[in-house]
């Protein structure tokens, strides 16, 4: 009665499925158009890839960027396309780019995929560890025509982190507490990248492994983990004056932390030090300040280095 | 003579609905943080100087206006269905596990670093969709097995199986690794995205399908409104059709939740919407809350990428903020009506 | 005539205690048959056995000589009719939506009415008196226009059998009176079975011609017979524990309830005229 219907119906179905997969997978090596050897017009989706291009000497050749690239000034004057989160993919293409500069997360990807699809031409970097930083610096200057200012600045970030270990090994590490919400307590475990900073810097996770990366954290653990300095992200770019001084009277209430009698509280901009991009050394020396101020003392500049 | 609802009367509603849909999707086409010109989008595509205006019509917009457009109807139609099989009108889609099954399908795809991918779909999409409709299953086969009061053990069964599915989401949040967290818990808010044609084309027919396959049983879900004994006794073999309802409702849900994250509140205003405007009669239900939940999604997508200029707000933002007080103002005018618009 | 209705040795329990043990009887063709008993004594229960929503523990029942359980869900709906208690559905519906609902059973796939269906729901409105009803939602009505309501989508069911669960509770006396007038109507008129669980024996005494009479459990027994046969003042206070004094009106007896303040009135029998038509 009914059935013959239904089942000539999903039959239908799959096949037609079938047949449009098929012919899209198909029309799918269309061939791209090759990149321009020296693109004139530069889009970059991401505050760190804006930092990158700008260090390459491409400032005339930016035309666009994600709303949250800050550094230097002249990015914050770029035409805006959303933000690094919510890229406004209408915005990018008004811009009329030739070369669009990408992240490798899953957001980014679907940006990109649809711009790839209107044939216009993107470059997708993975920059989640120190060494995807550097090779992503030479990709773009590969992209872009300047292989030779890539060059040299990753020889530059090379030889800042190399003196940096250098002046670091004698020094005993301290135990740094990096906290990134105090109500409820949550600092940065073992198994993130900020404790790769902080090893960078010099210093050691005061607490030991653990499955969160973010784990919440009571008093006992906090006083069993004793930490020598604790280093706090700060929220948002102002009044980082004001936030030390609450951050300061917070740890008061455990006097007996190495890092609370000896006033190594500091609270830092994230952005900063957590920003994979060209001045990533100098964020990881503003943390190596903070560990190890006898040996940075006659380079620390004590009030301007809070405010960066 | 008594009158009843009748296929023509039925045609005339969705005809004039669709009509008014396709002026809605055109007006919103053309508005964006982006002003184009559609005589220049006409243009075409543009051979040495590419037609920013075609690419940004084409390429941005009409894909994420067929999106929201196929997501709406079918968050809408599976909220009407939900709705009359568990007679609640508190149900909407995702109150049988479909979100958290859904959440954590993608989770675990995002954290194993999956890439199946199949029919083009990202592998996202794909554990998204498996996630979801396994869920469902799960939450069917311990309503079923509890035995006599079905709708009651089927809402208990969803209330569980979501509650533990959201811990074990929380969980794999706290251990997996920064980016990939954070990316997860913004595809749950939900998110209209531009997707590639093919992909279009097949979530269409599917949703379609399902939606037709509601509309077929659709008078049989007015008596299952009445009650499993009540219904049985009109006629209604009323374990099949709860399951078929069921079926082609998980099915359809799990596409959109598939490719958008989870909207809420669609599925649950506009079933209310419609039956306030138009009945609670479900063959007017179905087709017109597809077409409704289409034209709502549409303009709320709109919204949500033109309202902060360059910021770009999530979907499932503007149907919170927008859906309550509409609803709120609709019921208000309609309750005092004694007959319908019909 | 043959039998419509054909129980044999029906026995059922919830769980291990039978409510109906051995329960037997046929019914002929277009006959009103009353099922009464005290509270608890299995008359719902077998209502719902009678319509297949419960499935017999022993025994079988016969349905225009068809066991009950060879029916598809959709012919039973075409055979029985049920009336249960009055609601107020979730959802807002009409009257005439809830009344058309009873055509469900003989529509296509689509369900769409179409004129027949349209004249059997307005016949079955008119019937009930409640066509000026018609487009009002039936959370407005009161709850004896709703029980009409329900009892006008039984007739717009169209089958030979009408199971009712107890139709007047609700209904105002002129109602009451109507709605049984109209079931002795359409079981004389146009050959209905009607099948009606009522508290109201008296009512059961005029208008029913087969009761049955079940006593529950433990014991389970039964009487099944004419109105006549089965009710008396000692079967009355056997069953329900109750006294009635019996009143005879134009050669059928009637029983009065007696409680603690009726005063001293034992067999009360009064020869009155035939009852005004």
């Amino acid at each position: 009665m009914k059935r013959p219907w239904i089942i000539s119906a999903i039959a239908l179905i799959c096949v037609a499925v079938f047949l449009i997969t098929f012919y899209s997978n198909h029309n799918h090596e269309k061939t791209l158009q090759i990149p321009p050897a020296r693109p004139g017009r530069i889009v970059s989706l991401a505050p760190n890839l804006t930092e990158i291009v700008f260090a390459l000497g491409l400032d005339d050749k930016i035309v666009a960027a994600s709303s949250d690239s800050d550094y230097p000034a002249q990015a914050a004057l770029k035409e805006k396309v959303g933000t690094f989160w919510q890229p406004n993919t209408e915005a990018i293409i008004a811009a009329k780019p030739d070369l669009v500069l990408t992240l490798a997360f899953e957001q980014q990807k679907t940006v990109a995929e649809t711009l790839k699809r209107l044939r216009i031409n993107v470059l997708t970097l993975k920059i989640e560890k120190i060494d995807e930083l550097l090779a992503a610096i030479r990709q773009i200057g590969t992209a872009t025509g300047k292989l030779e200012p890539a060059d040299k600045l990753v020889a530059d970030i090379t030889e800042q982190m190399n003196n940096l270990k250098l002046k670091l090994a004698p020094a005993q590490k301290p135990k740094v507490l990096w906290v990134i919400q105090t109500e409820p307590l949550r600092v940065a475990g073992r198994n993130t990248f900020v404790n790769e900073l902080i090893q960078l810097a010099g210093g050691e996770n005061a607490i030991s492994p653990t499955i969160q990366q973010y784990p919440s954290l009571g008093s006992e653990e906090l006083l069993v983990s004793a930490p020598h300095v604790i280093i706090q992200s700060a929220m948002g770019q102002d009044n980082l004056p004001d936030q030390q001084l609450s951050a300061e009277a917070f740890w008061t209430k455990w006097p007996t932390l190495p890092a609370v009698k000896n006033k190594k509280i500091y609270v830092i901009n994230p952005d900063t030090v957590l920003r994979l991009g060209p001045r990533f050394a100098d964020g990881i020396e503003l943390i190596a300040q903070h560990l190890h101020p006898d040996i940075f003392a006659e380079s620390l500049d004590a009030g301007s280095q809070l405010e960066r | 003579m008594v009158e009843t609802l009748t296929v023509k009367k039925l045609t005339g509603k969705i005809l004039i609905c669709l009509a008014a849909l396709a002026v809605l999707m055109c007006i919103c086409a053309l508005v964006g943080t982006q002003s184009i010109s559609l005589s220049k989008v006409m243009q075409g595509p543009g051979q040495t100087d590419p037609n920013i205006d075609y690419q940004i019509f084409v390429g941005v917009r009409l894909p994420r206006l067929i999106l929201a457009a196929l997501v709406g109807a079918a968050l809408a139609c599976a909220g009407v269905t939900l709705q009359a099989i568990l007679r609640n009108p508190l149900a909407d889609p995702y109150i049988l596990g479909i979100s958290s099954g859904a959440g954590l399908g993608a989770i675990i795809a995002v954290i194993a670093g999956l890439s199946w991918t199949f029919l083009g779909g990202s592998p996202l999409t794909v554990c998204a969709f498996l996630g979801a409709l396994a869920t469902v299953w799960l939450v069917w086969c311990v309503g079923t097995i509890a035995g006599k009061h079905r709708v009651t053990s089927l809402l208990l069964a969803g209330v569980v199986v979501n509650a533990f599915f959201s811990a074990v989401i929380m969980f794999l949040t706290s251990i997996a690794k920064s980016s990939q967290i954070r990316w997860t818990v913004f595809w749950l808010m939900g998110n209209i995205t531009e997707k590639p044609w093919h992909i279009l084309c097949v979530s269409a027919i599917c949703i379609l399908a399902g939606i037709i396959g509601l509309f077929a049983i659709s008078h049989r879900l007015n008596l299952l409104t009445f009650g499993d004994a009540e219904a049985r006794g009109l006629g209604v073999d009323t374990k099949k059709t709860t399951l078929l309802a069921f079926t082609f409702a998980a099915f359809i849900t799990a596409v959109a939740v598939s490719l958008s994250g989870l909207i809420g509140f669609v599925g649950l205003i506009i079933p209310h919407t419609v039956r306030l405007l138009f009945g609670p009669d479900h063959r007017q239900l179905i087709p017109l809350s597809a077409i409704i939940g289409s034209a709502f999604l549409v303009v709320a997508d709109t919204l949500a990428r033109t309202i902060f200029g360059q910021e770009q707000l999530p979907v499932g933002v503007i149907t919170a903020i927008a859906g309550g007080p509409f609803f709120l103002i609709l019921l208000a005018k309609y309750s005092r009506k004694v007959s319908w618009l019909k | 005539m043959s039998n419509i209705v054909n129980v044999k040795n029906l026995t059922f329990g919830y769980n291990t205690q039978p409510i109906l043990k051995d329960l037997a009887f046929e019914l002929p063709r277009a006959r009103f048959m009353a099922i009464a008993g005290p509270n608890g004594a299995g008359k719902t229960t077998l209502l719902n056995l009678l319509c297949a929503l419960l499935r017999p523990k022993a025994g079988s029942i016969e349905i225009d000589k068809k066991n009950i359980k060879s029916y598809p869900a959709r012919k039973l709906a075409q055979k029985i009719a049920v009336v249960r208690q009055e609601f107020v559905p979730v959802f807002d519906f009409t009257v005439t939506e809830v009344v058309s609902m009873a055509r469900s059973p003989y529509l296509g796939t689509f369900g769409f009415e179409g004129k027949t269906d349209r004249q059997f729901v307005q016949e079955a409105l008119k019937l009930t008196d409640t066509a000026q009803f018609a487009s009002r939602p039936l959370a407005e009505l009161s709850g004896g226009e709703r029980q009409r309501v329900f009892i006008a989508r039984a007739l717009a069911q169209n089958t030979p059998i009408l199971l009712l669960d107890e139709p007047t509770t609700f209904l105002d006396l002129k109602h009451q009176v109507d709605i049984f007038d109209l079931l002795k109507q359409l079981q004389l008129e146009k050959n209905k079975t009607i099948i009606a669980i009522t508290h109201d024996i008296n009512l059961t005494i005029q208008y029913a011609d087969i009761a049955l009479l079940l006593q529950g459990p433990p014991s389970c027994d039964y009487q099944y017979g004419g109105t006549t046969d089965v009710f008396s003042t000692e079967q009355i206070e056997r069953v329900f524990k109750a006294k009635t004094a019996e009143v005879s009106i134009g050669g059928k007896n009637f029983y009065l309830p007696l409680g603690k303040f009726t005063g001293d009135n034992q067999h009360i029998t009064r020869n009155l005229t035939e009852p005004q038509q």
